[in-house]
């Protein structure tokens, strides 16, 4: 047991730091272009796929070294990069399951987002049941035809393709039932609405599909055999930005901390109040044990443990944490705390990061905290995987188990 | 970075696993619940055969030269076992004496609590429970031979088998921590009677207690970062053995909704207690995280041990709350019997809840690390 970083990892830390000392941009990047050349500069300096094996552009690195990059990048707020779902589940998806000439032709433009790429898994029907989808896929001789409504599309209004999953076969059992396929996004047959969430900005979008064609050459492995593939995409995260989530909580925590002494209540500062500092003192506590089990996991990562169910764990661990932490930061900075502009006392800063700009506000943290338990498998979900999977406990009795 | 268990730790903790389960299963515990001492000599001295005594100390005086990770492992297995022992407080004034003693204080304590001849606690408490080392009143009056000792100490774990305490009092140029030894005129142990017989606590009055000038243990009025360092290890030492019982409770939990059905299917897979025990597990693992992380920073004199021993025993104090309560909630009526072995271990999580310093008062000394003292 030895939680310090490795020599190599620290000197390996320590490139990432000075690299973005030298490149990170003056102002984040504002258009598509901006945003896609500040993407090709981290995959250029071999901070992006990483984690990919070298025959396909990646480096073979390690899960620690994945999320040391991560790190470094949420220590100086540095923009994301704009592929993201490409890089960390459309790509390994074709690794594993891709035939030759898919990897040859989409593995490269992934990685240097020529091609941007979105997921079209969730429906408005088919939500934590996903494996109900019923987009459909019919086989029309030389191509497949997909007719269906997709939602919660990350990155729809941008992406150039999506990895799709749609029924192929509706006689079978639902699982057995469904294929996996790279959809061109651009085409008639499919429109893309952007959707508007609570933050009241647009992340997500509704996708539709109109006799949408997919060439027989972009089905992922065998016919029906996408609920398996999409099981494992799941698990391709393994931690790469565990420690840049705590880095970021950090970071919102020691801001809390700075208002807290500037704002008042009974004629002192709230960070002499004795309750608000045993609050505090909790949070931080429940913050500091997320960063010692981010390093438990990516340690087992590191020594080649997949961690399979246990990372529901973790899911479910940090998600409800950060609902938690921003409700409690809202608290404490009261109306301050919904406010995103206009004029506020002196001496008050009220962003939740260094940076400036939309989306740095508590108010904007706040909402975003309420997604956290409910996509990539709500908490109830999480649930279910660790008294199944890791707990043993019997099956609840579902009614579509008999028929799966 | 390697957050595993060296193949020697995982050896430790499968001995002490076997070592339990066949010397202190659930009949033994309840036999020394039932024993006016209320733990076992030879319980004891088999751990001291076992290395697990000098487990922390240098190999110069007996011992296995090893850490808190170890010792850690130890409390863990003690707790799934729910062990009535004075291990915790015995190996806590062993670490003070091998840290801060001069060369007769080593010779004179550390074979002998090494071997398993001597048992030690430590007086952190007056009656007023505050652990911050400021509010101790206990007073120490110099005397032609060295010290008088007066005052009250309140909850001392397991004085009343102890042959050293360990007791921090006021002396005229500040704190200083005393070694006291258990025959001294003037110490009456009172033992008292709590929710966990498995942990006895003993009120210690001192009438005048005579300590010689050569039972100062460290620096005469600089015992501070000592009785600080003790609080650290008490913290992360009681969050390993509160981990070992909410484990135990999660175990029992599961095994008892696999089999226990009503409404004609095994409750486990009702999703009301699947949920309940998937939370379980989540506090567990964290409480794992915390207690390693704690016990491996305070070894490597890691720049944030002693945030990191707040951090757990804050955690795993609420953590080991939560999961014993619940593995009760999940067993029904049986768990409120007195037959069933579960308030064994829900009632330890409970006891060491309040030892060493309990959840609020660790978040307040996680905010001073954060943000200074509250003014």
């Amino acid at each position: 047991m030895d939680l310090r970083e490795s020599p190599a990892d620290r000197a390996f830390r320590d490139g990432v730091r000075r690299w973005l000392e030298a490149n990170l941009p003056a102002r984040p990047p504002a258009t598509l272009e901006e945003r896609r050349a500040w993407h090709r500069k981290l995959y250029q300096a071999g901070y992006l796929g990483m984690g990919w094996p070298v025959e396909y552009g990646g480096r073979s690195a390690t899960p620690l070294q994945q999320a040391i990059v991560a790190d470094e990048m949420a220590r100086v707020n540095a923009p994301p990069p704009i592929n993201p779902l490409g890089i960390a589940i459309v790509g390994p998806t074709i690794i594993v399951h891709g035939t030759e000439a898919q990897k040859r032709r989409y593995l490269p433009k992934i990685l240097t987002a020529e091609e941007l790429w979105c997921q079209l898994y969730s429906e408005p029907n088919a939500g934590s049941d996903l494996a109900s989808l019923r987009a459909r896929a019919e086989d029309r001789g030389d191509h497949f035809e997909v007719t269906g409504q997709k939602i919660w599309t990350s990155g729809g209004t941008i992406a150039d393709r999506g990895l799709l999953l749609a029924r192929t076969d509706p006689a079978a059992p639902k699982h057995r039932g469904i294929s996996c396929f790279l959809l061109s996004m651009r085409q008639p047959g499919v429109e893309v609405r952007p959707l508007r969430q609570i933050t009241g900005s647009e992340e997500f979008s509704e996708v539709f599909m109109t006799a949408a064609r997919v060439e027989k050459s972009d089905l992922v492995g065998r016919l029906n055999q996408g609920w398996e593939i999409a099981q494992t995409t799941l698990s391709y995260e393994r931690g790469a930005g565990s420690l840049a989530r705590v880095t970021r909580y950090a970071s919102a925590f020691h801001r809390l901390l700075a208002a807290a002494r500037v704002l008042r209540r009974h004629g002192r500062p709230l960070l002499e109040d004795p309750l608000v500092r045993a609050r505090l003192g909790r949070i931080y506590a429940e913050l500091e044990v997320q960063r010692y089990a981010a390093l438990r996991v990516l340690s087992a990562l590191d020594r080649g443990e997949a961690p399979g169910a246990a990372s529901s764990v973790t899911k479910l661990s940090y998600s409800e944490f950060e609902k938690r932490f921003l409700e409690l930061a809202l608290e404490i900075l009261g109306p301050w705390g919904q406010v995103s502009a206009g004029p506020l006392p002196p001496g008050l800063d009220l962003r939740v990061t260094a940076s400036s700009g939309h989306g740095d506000d508590w108010a904007y943290a706040f909402l975003w905290s309420r997604a956290g338990t409910i996509y990539a498998g709500s908490s109830e979900i999480q649930k279910n995987v660790i008294a199944d999977r890791v707990l043993g406990l019997p099956r609840d009795a579902r009614a579509d188990r008999a028929r799966a | 970075m390697d957050f595993s268990f060296s193949a020697d730790q995982q050896l430790l903790r499968q001995a002490a696993r076997g070592f339990l389960e066949q010397r202190c299963p659930a009949a033994a515990v309840r036999a020394l619940w039932d024993d006016p001492r209320g733990e076992s000599e030879t319980l004891w001295k088999d751990m001291a055969q076992l290395g697990w005594l000098g487990l922390a100390l240098p190999e110069a005086v007996g011992g296995s030269g090893l850490g808190m990770v170890e010792t850690a492992i130890l409390l863990e297995e003690m707790g799934r076992a729910a062990c009535p022992s004075p291990y915790l407080p015995t190996v806590l004034a062993a670490w003070a004496i091998a840290e801060a003693g001069d060369p007769a204080q080593r010779r004179r304590w550390l074979p002998a609590l090494a071997a398993g001849e001597a048992r030690a606690t430590v007086a952190l408490l007056d009656g007023h429970l505050d652990w911050d080392p400021a509010s101790i009143a206990t007073r120490a009056e110099p005397t032609a031979g060295g010290f008088a000792l007066s005052g009250a100490k309140a909850c001392v774990p397991w004085a009343h088998v102890a042959d050293l305490v360990l007791v921090p009092a006021r002396a005229p140029r500040g704190l200083t921590l005393f070694l006291v030894e258990a025959s001294s005129p003037g110490l009456s142990p009172g033992p008292l009677t709590a929710l966990d017989r498995g942990t006895r606590w003993v009120s210690l009055a001192l009438e005048g207690v005579p300590v010689a000038a050569g039972a100062v243990l460290g620096p005469p009025g600089g015992a501070g970062p000592l009785v600080a360092g003790l609080l650290q290890r008490g913290a992360v030492g009681a969050a390993a053995e509160m981990l070992g019982a909410a484990r135990r409770c999660l175990e029992m939990a599961v095994d008892y909704a696999r089999v226990r059905e009503q409404f004609g299917q095994p409750i486990g897979s009702f999703q009301a207690v699947r949920h309940r025990c998937a939370e379980m597990l989540v506090e567990v693992e964290n409480a794992h995280a915390a207690v390693y992380y704690a016990a491996w920073a305070l070894d490597a004199r890691a720049p944030d041990a002693a945030l990191a021993a707040s951090v757990a025993k804050a955690y795993v104090s609420e953590a080991a709350r939560k999961v014993c309560g619940d593995a009760l909630q999940v067993h029904g009526g049986i768990g409120f019997t007195w037959e069933y072995d579960l308030h064994l271990h829900f009632k330890r999580a409970k006891a060491l809840e309040a030892m060493y310093g309990d959840a609020d008062v660790h978040r307040e000394l996680i905010v001073r690390h954060l943000a200074g003292p509250e003014p």
